[in-house]
């Protein structure tokens, strides 16, 4: 073969790396932005509104760092919703009725979430239940164990201040909903935070790299001496213990804990991650392009609620721009 | 090593089971509704007029205060009566709801109380029952076709629109912006509430000095009240008043007002008379109005069922009859006469 | 005397790359016409172009004279050009039959007419001679040769004038080649033309009468006859002279690395015993289904011993467990590269470095430069050209994807090397670069252990060859008394002839 040949083809198997759609979802970010700008000159591109739509990503964008994990396995998590409604309603009973500490509120949530998760990382990686049965099945679980745990009733937090109403003390439970360090929103803190350690253990760790030859070829890893069960249960584990950091963040915006809260976050989470790039058949996985997806759906939302579009007319305009940022990327990838 | 995963799953099982039932606590209180697909019973002595009336009621599972406020108004109402033999469905989604009535049918009831997760598509197997000689009274939210309920007992959905907007009318002065948060989207309930604002607010005010900026669902969900109000904030630098549907719902909102530090600027209403609102209006400042919109209507309804059941009626009327339709007449709760309806406050 | 395909000029290109830059072939009725090349010649590509999976850039495809719908694989299935392609394209869940005449069965509207289906799946069987498959069978639990045969069935069940087979010999043993040569021959017999691809010399000599080979995307000669030497072949392909396929035989030491001992999971394997040295390079020969495969994951760890134990290099090794033993210095590339060895959508550093990040880590983080350069230096110790370590592997040819399987096992600096199949798929000139490796291997002290169906192939490059015959070791043979004849005598039961050999079922 021609040297030039060669060089091509080189170059060539360098530029189907993963860097492609995640520009591409950049540029959907940028034109989404754009149209914003455009369209609500006064309103939408002001820093006011840029924290408030990071703020409105922390959430949904922590689960979607933990599903990141879990499809680049070439799984699926169906519960993280529930668990986050389950964790939040937990913790709250924790901290009873009269109590005030948000320490309590914040290791119980996180635990019961991480308990969660590591039930479903037991039944996936040893029971051998295929993973979208045994998350759906966590998924009603953790619903029902959200209504169960305190009669179907919320749970207010709102004493859990740290003692200063109206301006939550630091790490109080809901400085992290409404504090801000310099001028930054604390929950868009903790999602960068746990996004970016999300792409330094996927990118540039032993067990990042093991996660995604798991996906990519469990059967190669297996003899290449992953020890595949081992990475199949952690990433479970991991999605529930982000589940609960989740939980944390939406209580201490919402002053409570709903049991009817993270309705549908999964779907949105892996919505997010998929339209960045991770496929679903597991071996490729983007942390970059989870962000950008959970990005996209958060302008979509604020502006598309600016814009005060009746519902029906909302879901349209999501499913068509969802298509379409899938449809910018590679054909490889669509699946 | 079969038998090592099964141990695991039971145990993992088991541990999960213990944890439920440890954190359940103290509920002993027969009120209690259980969760979806499961009944509860509660059989009559057998004694009085010897004539048992049973009746089964079908509503959605009760996650929402008000819809629990539902379920234990009417399982109380049910108590009250010897001569009932009353068991409570839950169902999450219209499809099973369906199903459950159609199981329920089977059973042969002699009447059934329905407050369907969507009127439109109960429609049909409530006029199976109907057809099969089973009376239905329709609660709340309203089934499409007359012949699918023998009588129906509703809030003025309507009526509640018309009282919100009069009130903001009348606090604004007909001058001002306001922001309406819906329910969920599609529902008889939540197009008739928007419906009532929206008419009385042209009728009130002409001149349209009145304005509605913003207007979102917020599907009955605190957390998509927060989310959907931090939004509208954002586009809105002027908010005089906030309509919302439900006060649950409402809960979410006021935090993303209070959030913002903007809850000076504005005024807000709810819909329903939970205790949280009430007691937020007592204490003044964001949270004005609500618009009672009683949960006591199921505790009617199996009042109005037996009453069928029985062959009897409202003595009232000439002769006693149970009328088709009885519409329950909502009430505004502000601070002036909060303390007289905090007794029927749901929590 | 009738041209049934002529290729004129064709050119295809691909972003980026020229895939083909002229190629001429023609091929009459009756033929077996032999396409050889190394891997990147553009052989699969040509035959796409003909079959209409891909439309050429340039050139002409004439079938029975007339031009052929371009890139239209359904319209060249009609006219009679059917290929089987290497990874057989066939459904495991559905039934022989169903296979046969998918997308095109027989129907009583608007039912499948499945009477029909049954006999006319036993008819187009017998015509190949295997009327002993059973046409209800579900295509998954054939065996291999089985299963390529009723691809060949599917193939004919049109009006098939052109047949391209690609590489179907990769997956046959010995005996179930002779089969299918046999069903080649009933085919041109009839008039079909067969295009037939592979890398094994010695099968072009056996079935071909015609040659092409093609290089560089080139025809670097055409409609030679199939006797024509080896190394004038071999030399047309890689465009210059090899010196010798096979390299010096390697002569073994007398330390023990591994020892088997009594090895016995049923059904497959019954009690094998064996030494590896250091320094030997052990060939395991026999036909499929012989256990060898099986031998070689009960070594490695990948399924539990019922019986028995292995031992290296004096101490017992922990059973059952492939971290363990490559812990010990045991590496294994198995059988199909790339459903068992590689992540294809992986560059071929992190192919290579999977097995033994630790080496990279560094405070929990992966030097990621140190990696790069790591790969480079092995990919080029074996000689991987380009040695571009961020090339995507799944784009790489065959013999490269093997290269970059022993550079991970390699880099580990592995005691004991367990090959299952090194060379299947893999070109002329990089089947003797993989001979050298193992060579030199063994000198350096390493022992390594291969399986193999290419008898000739053993019967070369080993110290000794053991012959497995379901599930045990039947004879020993040392390397220099090898030859391809014998170990086939060992590897088939002794009542039986050899040309005889018919496993198909």
């Amino acid at each position: 073969m021609t040297d030039t040949a060669q060089t091509w083809r080189g170059a060539l198997g360098r530029a189907k790396a993963l860097e492609f759609q995640e520009y591409a979802l950049a540029i959907v970010v940028v034109l989404l932005f754009i149209a914003g700008a455009i369209l609500k000159p006064d309103t939408f591109p002001t820093w006011d509104n840029i924290r408030n739509m990071l703020t409105q990503s922390s959430v949904v964008g922590v689960l979607a760092i933990g599903m990141t994990f879990v499809i680049a396995t070439a799984g699926i998590d169906l519960s993280v919703g529930s668990i986050v409604a389950a964790a939040g309603v937990f913790g709250g009973i924790m901290v009873g009725t009269d109590g005030t500490s948000s320490l309590v509120f914040i290791l119980a949530a996180i635990l019961f979430a991480t308990f969660l998760g590591t039930c479903n990382a037991t039944a996936i990686a040893y029971g051998r239940v295929v993973p979208f049965i045994a998350t759906l099945a966590m998924f009603s679980i953790a619903r029902g164990l959200a209504l169960l745990l305190n009669d179907k009733l919320p749970v207010s937090l709102l004493d859990l201040n740290g003692g200063s109403f109206g301006d939550p003390r630091p790490f109080s439970l809901l400085w992290f909903g409404v504090g801000r360090i310099f001028g930054i929103p604390v929950s868009v803190f903790v999602f960068l935070a746990i996004a970016i350690l999300g792409w330094i253990v996927l990118n540039r760790t032993r067990y990042g790299r093991y996660v995604i030859a798991v996906g990519g070829n469990r059967e190669a890893a297996r003899i290449a001496g992953v020890p595949v069960r081992r990475i199949i249960f952690s990433v479970y584990v991991l999605s529930g213990f982000l589940a609960g950091i989740s939980t944390v963040l939406l209580c201490a915006r919402l002053g409570s804990a709903s049991p009817v809260s993270g309705n549908l976050y999964e779907l949105d989470a892996i919505g997010a991650v998929v339209i960045g790039g991770t496929s679903l058949a597991g071996g490729r996985a983007s942390i970059v392009g989870t962000f950008l997806g959970v990005l996209t759906f958060a302008l979509i939302f604020s502006l598309m609620t600016q814009l005060n579009m009746s519902t029906e007319i909302q879901q349209v305009t999501k499913g068509l721009i969802v298509l379409g940022a899938v449809l910018l990327q590679r054909p490889e990838a669509r699946y | 090593m079969s038998r090592k995963r099964l141990a695991i799953s039971v145990g993992a099982a088991l541990v999960l089971a213990l944890g439920a039932t440890a954190c359940m606590g103290d509920d002993d209180d027969d009120s209690a509704a259980t969760t979806t697909d499961t009944a509860t019973e509660t059989t009559s002595a057998g004694g009085g007029s010897g004539e048992t009336v049973k009746i089964i009621a079908s509503v959605p599972p009760t996650d929402h205060g008000w819809l629990g406020a539902i379920s234990k108004d009417a399982q109380a109402a049910a108590e009250k009566h010897d001569d009932v033999d009353f068991e409570l469905l839950q169902a999450a989604d219209a499809d099973s709801q369906a199903q459950q009535i159609q199981q329920a049918i089977s059973q042969k009831p002699d009447v059934l109380v329905v407050l369907p997760q969507d009127g439109a598509a109960l429609t049909p197997v409530a006029q199976q029952a109907e057809r099969a000689g089973i009376r239905v009274v329709n609660v709340d939210r309203l089934f499409t076709a007359p012949d699918a309920a023998t009588a129906t007992i509703l809030g003025d959905n309507y009526q509640i629109g018309v009282l919100a907007a009069t009130y903001i009318a009348d606090q604004l002065k007909c001058q001002g912006n306001v922001v309406e948060i819906q329910g969920l989207a599609g529902i008889s309930v939540t197009e008739d509430r928007t419906k009532g604002f929206t008419d009385t607010i042209k009728q009130k005010c002409p001149d349209g000095g009145l304005k509605i900026v913003a207007s979102q669902p917020g599907d009955f969900n605190p957390d998509k009240g927060l989310t959907v109000m931090e939004n509208i904030l954002q586009a809105q630098s002027d908010i005089d008043a906030v309509y919302t549907h439900d006060d649950d719902m409402a809960q979410g909102v006021v935090q993303a007002i209070r959030n913002a530090g903007r809850d000076d600027e504005m005024f807000l209403t709810g819909v329903g008379g939970s205790q949280d609102a009430m007691q937020q209006i007592k204490e003044g400042g964001l949270y004005r109005a609500t618009f009672l919109y009683n949960p006591n209507m199921a505790a009617s309804a199996v009042n109005m069922a037996r009453l069928i059941g029985l062959g009897e009626g409202f003595e009232e009327l000439v002769p006693p009859e149970v009328p088709r339709q009885v519409v329950v007449p909502a009430a505004v709760v502000t601070k002036d006469n909060v303390e007289d309806y905090e007794q029927y406050a749901f929590d | 005397m009738t041209a049934v395909l002529e290729v004129r000029n064709l050119v295809k290109e691909f972003p980026g790359v020229k895939a083909l830059q002229g190629v001429d072939l023609d091929v009459v009725d009756g033929e077996v016409h032999c396409l050889l090349g190394p891997n990147g010649a553009g052989k699969s590509t040509l035959i796409k172009c003909v079959s209409g999976a891909v439309e050429p850039t340039s050139g002409e495809i004439l079938f029975l004279g007339e031009p052929l719908p371009q890139g239209d694989p359904a319209g060249s299935l009609k006219r009679g050009v059917a290929t089987i392609y290497q990874e057989l394209d066939l459904v495991p869940d559905l039934s022989v039959a169903e296979s046969i005449f998918l997308a095109h069965e027989p129907r009583r509207w608007p039912l499948l007419d499945l009477d029909k289906m049954y006999r006319e799946s036993e008819a187009l069987l017998a015509r190949l001679g295997h009327e002993s498959i059973p046409v209800r069978a579900k295509v998954g639990k054939l065996r291999p040769a089985a299963q390529q045969i009723v691809s060949i069935a599917r193939a004919i069940s049109g009006n098939v004038r052109l047949l391209i087979m690609d590489e179907p010999s990769a997956i046959l043993d010995e005996g179930e080649i002779s089969t299918l040569f046999e069903v080649v021959r009933r085919l041109t017999a009839e008039g079909v033309g067969v295009v037939y691809i592979s890398h094994r010399l010695d099968e072009i000599r056996r079935i071909g009468d015609r040659v092409t080979v093609l290089a560089d995307g080139r025809t670097a000669a055409t409609g030679l006859p199939a006797t024509t030497p080896t190394d004038r072949l071999v030399e047309l392909m890689v465009g210059r002279k090899v010196e010798q396929l096979y390299p010096d035989r390697p002569v073994g030491t007398d330390r023990v690395l591994l020892e088997v001992r009594d090895a016995r999971r049923l059904p497959a394997v019954r009690g094998v015993s064996l030494q590896v040295r250091a320094g030997e390079v052990v060939g395991l020969g026999g036909l499929v289904g012989s256990g060898r495969t099986e031998l070689l994951r009960l070594i490695y760890g990948l399924d539990p011993l019922d019986e028995g134990e292995v031992v290296l290099e004096g101490k017992p090794l922990r059973a059952g467990h492939p971290r363990a033993a490559i812990r010990r210095g045991l590496g294994l590339a198995p059988e199909d590269r790339k459903s068992q060895a590689l992540v294809l959508d992986w560059s071929q550093t992190k192919n290579v470095t999977v097995a033994d990040l630790g080496r990279f880590s560094r405070l929990l983080l992966l030097d990621i430069r140190k990696e790069r350069e790591t790969a480079r230096k092995e990919l080029r110790a074996l000689n991987t050209v380009p040695d571009d370590p961020d090339r995507v592997v799944r784009l790489l040819s065959g013999g490269n994807q093997q290269k970059v399987v022993l550079a991970r096992w390699l880099l580990r600096q592995c005691r004991v090397l367990l090959l299952d199949e090194p060379t299947r798929g893999v070109d002329v000139a990089t089947k003797a670069e993989i001979y050298r490796i193992i060579s030199e291997l063994a000198a350096a002290g390493l022992g390594v252990l291969v399986v193999s169906s290419e008898l000739e192939e053993l019967a070369h490059i080993c110290t000794r060859v053991l012959v497995m015959r379901e599930g045990e070791i039947v004879a020993e043979v040392d390397g220099k008394d090898a030859t391809e004849r014998a170990l086939l005598r060992h590897a088939v039961a002794p009542t039986d002839s050899p040309d005889l050999v018919e496993e198909v079922v």
